[in-house]
């Protein structure tokens, strides 16, 4: 439940409790209350955005933003050759590489999570190399996975890979780690054998932190992406605003920086969708 | 063999803690025949629970051994079921899963059918089928223990250890407990051998054959060991008022008032 409340982040405590029926009332209006702050702090932005565009001249204004992102909105999938394609293949191409380098990522740092947690010699074995290794911005394995794949686009998916690692590897050796001991006790009190301790005690108690962990990466591959695009260049959203700012149209900039920030936020809430339906059925 | 069915010979348990070298119990000298019922009462901090878990298997030794029936204890087995002073229910797991889970890794001689079979009928027994898609969030501390009681008998253990099995339950559901614990023992007519952990002098003499009072901790050891001799089956509102009953009573009053009375002032 506690890890509840932190992967709940930002919504109301009683998001759910409008659909019961009973406050039905109450709940629209908490409801409306939070659509009210949140179009609020919007126009904040806006408006500090419009000031500031006035003053500056070179940033572009929030009109004259919103009306190139509807133009790029309106034809997001053609293609004009390499240096010239829409938004949506740029931004599905690094939403590809993020899932891929995720993916890959969690296949290697969850059993090695559980690994660490449950063997206290292989944590003192890995948590050294560990805690050197994750302090390195990903960026800096780019020219390995250059060297190695010889390709820019493996060599973005596997900077994901690397980014994908370290925030899901430490919560599952974490939650692996604290499993208490009454929990090992009923495994070992009723003779279970390995696999049924895996998958009926380690695995369901270790879950949720393993959720956080995925969550994390997932997040932080997000952000990667695009600085790990504008090294490797050819397509994805990182390569549009770099080849944006050389085109000097920071229309497009600002334009994508919102659509990256939404895409963000929805893969968020769509993990947290999706796990929380992974934690029910367990 | 029957008669020393379970022995406890100079044990000693003594744990490495950040304070250094802690002696929980010493010189622990017990012995069980098959079939009977003894209670370990003390103070808390008395190690009887430690004492519990070393039958378990769960504690190693720093001295002595313990032997059942003729095989020295070193790890948990199946032929001991233990009711943990927490439940320790998987929180994941239905109440029929729980119960499942433990048979089914047992019981490897049964059929998945049987099995299933065991289960229901166990779970019957503590009045939980109707609860048994229940998660243990969802049960009262009464009905969780149930679940944990089904649990220890389910897999047919020839020693049943309970650990303050009702330490943490209200007096009433306790006392309910206590005659649905005595009839499923009846309705199994009784093999198993059983060790009860407690603080409960009421308890310990409805539930026990005998009792044993174990001294203030740290180096605790077992202070006395006094026989019940009430005959069963018992009554709950009859004994009280027997005169063997009021002698026991009594007696472990002053032991666990005077004789080995708490450091502290005593809330028991």
């Amino acid at each position: 439940m506690k890890d509840e409340a932190i992967i709940r982040g930002g919504w109301p405590k009683n998001t759910w409790r409008r659909f019961t029926g009973e406050s039905l009332w109450q709940g629209a209006i908490s409801a409306g209350k939070s659509a009210g702050y949140m179009l609020c702090g919007f126009a904040i932005l806006l408006g500090i955005w419009a000031i500031v565009s006035g003053v500056s001249q070179s940033l572009p204004g929030p009109f004259t933003t919103l009306k190139t992102m509807a133009r790029m909105l309106a034809d997001p999938f053609y293609d004009n050759g390499p240096n010239d394609k829409g938004i949506g293949i740029q931004l599905i191409s690094s939403i590809g590489r993020v899932f891929a380098g995720f993916a890959l990522g969690s296949l290697v740092a969850i059993p090695a999570g559980v690994l660490m947690g449950a063997s206290s010699t292989c944590r003192r074995l890995f948590n050294p190399l560990v805690q050197l290794l994750r302090p390195v911005s990903p960026l800096a394995w780019f020219p390995i996975g250059l060297a190695v794949f010889k390709h820019a686009g493996e060599a973005t998916i596997f900077v994901i890979f690397i980014t994908s690692l370290w925030p899901t590897l430490i919560n599952t050796a974490f939650g692996v780690g604290s499993l208490p001991d009454d929990h090992r006790n009923v495994a070992r009190a009723f003779a279970f054998s390995r696999g049924r301790y895996l998958r009926r005690i380690l695995i369901p108690f270790a879950l949720p932190h393993i959720l956080t962990g995925l969550r994390l990466s997932l997040g932080i591959a997000w952000v990667v992406i695009v600085a790990g695009e504008m090294l490797s260049g050819g397509v994805g959203i990182g390569f549009f605003v770099w080849d944006s700012w050389n085109a000097l149209s920071l229309e497009r900039v600002m334009s994508a920086i919102l659509l990256i920030g939404l895409i963000g936020l929805l893969l968020d809430r769509g993990f947290d969708f999706v796990a929380r339906k992974a934690s029910y059925a367990s | 063999m029957s008669a020393q069915y379970l022995q406890a010979r100079d044990v000693t348990i003594s744990f490495d803690t950040s304070k250094g070298r802690f002696t929980a119990v010493k010189n622990i000298n017990l012995t069980v025949k098959r079939g009977e019922i003894v209670s370990i009462i003390g103070h808390s901090g008395c190690g009887k629970s430690t004492i519990l878990n070393a039958i378990g298997g769960l504690v190693r030794l720093s001295a002595g051994e313990i032997v059942l029936g003729g095989v020295t204890v070193d790890a948990p087995g199946p032929d001991r079921g233990i009711v943990f002073q927490h439940y320790s229910l998987l929180p994941w797991l239905t109440v029929y899963q729980n119960i499942f889970e433990a048979v089914d890794s047992v019981r490897v001689d049964i059929s998945k059918g049987e099995k299933a079979a065991l289960v229901e009928s166990f779970l019957k027994k503590v009045n939980l089928w109707e609860s048994r898609d229940k998660k243990p969030a969802q049960l009262s501390g009464g009905m969780k223990q149930r679940v944990a009681i089904a649990r220890a008998f389910a897999i047919h253990p020839e020693v049943l250890l309970l650990d303050e099995p009702f330490g943490a339950l209200d007096a009433l559901t306790k006392a309910s407990l206590h005659e649905e614990l005595v009839n499923l023992l009846q309705m199994d007519n009784r093999t198993e051998t059983i060790v009860i952990v407690t603080h409960n002098i009421e308890e310990a003499i409805f539930l026990s054959d005998r009792i044993v009072v174990m001294t203030n901790g740290p180096e605790a050891t077992i202070g006395d060991i006094i026989d019940v001799p009430i005959p069963r089956p018992r009554d709950k509102r009859e004994i009280v008022h027997r005169p063997e009953y009021v002698e026991v009573h009594d007696r472990l009053l002053y032991l666990l008032m005077d004789a080995f009375a708490a450091h502290k002032k005593s809330a028991a």
